[in-house]
């Protein structure tokens, strides 16, 4: 269990991590999701106790770890820059942590686990090379290795999946929650990708400048976004996002007055707001739900699907749609389109301090 | 086009030469004059029937100067000077990289600016204080004289070398479950290891040169080599040719230690300026 509350850190004038408040439970595997900048890495060297925090508290398993060292957390923590040790072979990097006083193990059951954990990540051929002469890909799973080597009260990963190639990292992405050490070890995993996070994570944390702006499971994250950032953090093609008002009815209406969308919001009529669906809830052609005209824009195939982005007025929204459902349609042919009512996403409109709060469904 | 580049390259190869001669001339020159016999020290350049009895002079301690001792004691004083600086130098260097603490700089600064100061500016004092602490003339003494040179050099040079490590490599260590000791001998000490060679080499070489400690501090029982050298100019006539080759012998350790650690040198004195 980690648990940080009211942490903030500084950096001279830059603020890394402000006021951030973050709860994972025992056991449990929690993605924090954010861009570069935002606070990921030092959020996990607080944890480690590699930061100190300006203000704050960091727990694990319910004490504070106020004034305890690194070495003495108990966690295991796999850097972004892998921090292999460049002088020694891929063994005695995972040996490393199992030769120290506080996690050693008499060497033949070091030898023994060293190998189990090389034949997972599938390095078993690569132990007698120096780090020196392994790729980028190899030397993220030693690295990834030297973590899953010892017992830890926690494991916390840093992108440990980045600079694998696209087959390989797919790969270890399903097999990473599988490893037995993973499944019952808390793990904090950083991430900027949102697809590993939806992938891998029994919870997602979304942090943004510092601060947990949303923390829930998958479903949680993708049906009820905090804000217009978050709903285009997942998914691709993006979700839609189009602009309008609340008329006097307490409908929607885009900014062109096209899009009309009966919806049941509690705001205002006149306010500015953005409606939002995503690609996979619009179906091309009739079906329940609301209806919408419009033209094709262009279509643009996905392999067994197809990406058809469709003109309503002035704006675009993109759809999926079935390879099948798609066929003989050419620019500018009319369409029509439905999504169901509890698709829909009402946001705030952004402004230029933060994005728009989604305020309805 | 052809025809000018080629000159200038003629050029250039020509000025070097010089350069080359010019400064090899009183290499050459000390060479000359340690393998003239006596009597023809004054009287001939270039001509002159050359003999090794000056060699065997200086190193078979006659003429009454235990040369060989001079060069036993510049020996010990110049490695326990090096060593020393190393065993205080090292963590000195390492802390000053990783950490900030309140007078951190200052305090660094103040150990490079032992270098600024002439040594005679110091000397007077020091001869007083080694007068009555009994340091006068010993091994200790010089020891600890020379940690005015070495140290500030190794201390420096090395602290670059640790703030050019990333942190990281020893952050992975305390959280493999060392602590931070351990996190500075097992990992940080050896990536710095050519470096650890360039400065000491470069710390031996200033030590083992040292003129102005040794012929203050030292009278007969811990002088040095520099001093020793100079002996052999006193009396009536002074004996030029003892003293060159006293100054040739004694160039030989450092040589020979530049030598054994060659490979880490170009390494170690570019490590910092290039980025892998």
């Amino acid at each position: 269990m980690i648990r940080l509350s009211g942490v903030r850190k500084t950096y001279g004038k830059v603020t890394a991590l402000d006021d951030l408040e973050l709860d994972v439970r025992e056991g449990e595997f929690f993605c924090l999701l954010g861009p570069s900048g935002a606070g990921k890495t030092t959020t996990l060297k607080t944890v480690a106790g590699l930061e100190t925090p300006d203000a704050g508290t960091v727990e694990l398993d319910g004490r504070d770890m106020r004034g305890v060292e690194p070495y003495d957390r108990g966690v295991a923590m796999c850097f972004e820059s892998y921090a292999l040790y460049p002088h020694k072979s891929a063994y005695d990097n995972l040996a490393s942590p199992l030769r120290s006083p506080r996690h050693r193990l008499p060497a033949a059951q070091a030898r023994e686990r060293i190998g189990e954990i090389a034949e997972l990540l599938g390095i078993s051929a690569l132990l007698d090379r120096p780090v020196g002469r392994l790729s980028n890909g190899q030397r993220q799973r030693v690295a990834l290795g030297r973590v899953l080597v010892r017992p830890a009260r926690a494991f916390l990963l840093d992108e440990p999946l980045s600079h694998l190639d696209a087959k390989l990292r797919q790969q270890m992405r399903a097999e990473l929650k599988a490893i037995g050490a993973v499944r019952r070890t808390t793990t904090l995993y950083v991430t900027h990708d949102s697809v590993e996070a939806l992938a891998l994570g029994d919870r997602i944390g979304v942090i943004r400048d510092g601060r947990i702006v949303q923390t829930g499971t998958r479903e949680e994250i993708w049906y009820r976004p905090y804000d217009t950032e978050v709903a285009r953090a997942f998914g691709r093609p993006r979700i839609n996002l189009l602009p309008g008002t609340i008329a006097a009815d307490g409908g929607f209406r885009s900014a062109d007055g096209e899009v009309e969308l009966p919806i049941r919001a509690e705001a205002a009529p006149g306010t500015q707001v953005l409606i939002g669906v995503r690609p996979r809830d619009l179906t091309l052609g009739e079906s329940s739900g609301h209806e919408l005209a419009g033209t094709v824009y262009v279509t643009e195939v996905l392999g067994r699907s197809v990406e058809v982005t469709v003109r309503l007025g002035e704006q675009h929204v993109s759809l999926v749609a079935p390879r099948g459902d798609t066929a003989g349609l050419r620019p500018d042919d009319p369409v029509r389109l439905s999504v169901r009512p509890e698709n829909l996403l009402l946001f705030e409109a952004d402004r230029p301090e933060r994005p728009g709060r989604r305020i309805g469904q | 086009m052809m025809f000018r580049k080629r000159l200038l390259g003629w050029l250039a190869d020509a000025a070097l030469i010089l350069y080359f001669l010019f400064a090899l001339f009183p290499i050459a020159w000390m060479v000359i004059l340690s393998l003239k016999p006596t009597n023809e020290l004054f009287s001939t350049y270039f001509s002159f029937s050359p003999t090794l009895d000056g060699y065997r002079t200086v190193l078979g301690d006659s003429e009454g100067i235990p040369f060989v001792r001079f060069f036993v004691n510049s020996l010990v004083v110049s490695l326990g000077a090096v060593a020393l600086s190393l065993i205080v130098g090292l963590p000195a260097a390492y802390a000053s990289a990783r950490w900030r603490f309140k007078g951190s700089e200052n305090l660094m600064f103040t150990l490079l600016s032992f270098r600024f100061a002439p040594e005679l500016t110091v000397i007077i004092p020091l001869f007083v204080l080694y007068q009555k602490l009994g340091l006068f003339d010993t091994y200790v003494g010089m020891v600890w004289v020379l940690q005015l040179v070495t140290l500030p050099l190794i201390v420096w040079i090395m602290r670059s070398y640790f703030a050019d490590l990333t942190p990281e490599l020893e952050q992975a260590a305390l959280l493999d479950g060392y602590t931070r000791k351990q996190a500075f001998v097992r990992v940080a000490l050896p990536l710095v290891k050519p470096g650890v060679a360039a400065v000491s080499l470069l710390a031996f070489i200033f030590a083992w040169n040292n003129f102005v400690f040794p012929l203050i501090l030292t009278s007969n029982e811990a002088q040095t080599v520099t001093v020793g050298a100079l002996s052999f100019l006193g009396g009536d006539r002074p004996k030029y040719n003892l003293t060159a080759a006293a100054a040739l012998v004694s160039v030989v350790p450092p040589l020979l230690l530049a030598l054994t650690i060659q490979r880490y040198l170009v390494r170690g004195l570019s490590f910092g300026a290039v980025k892998s």
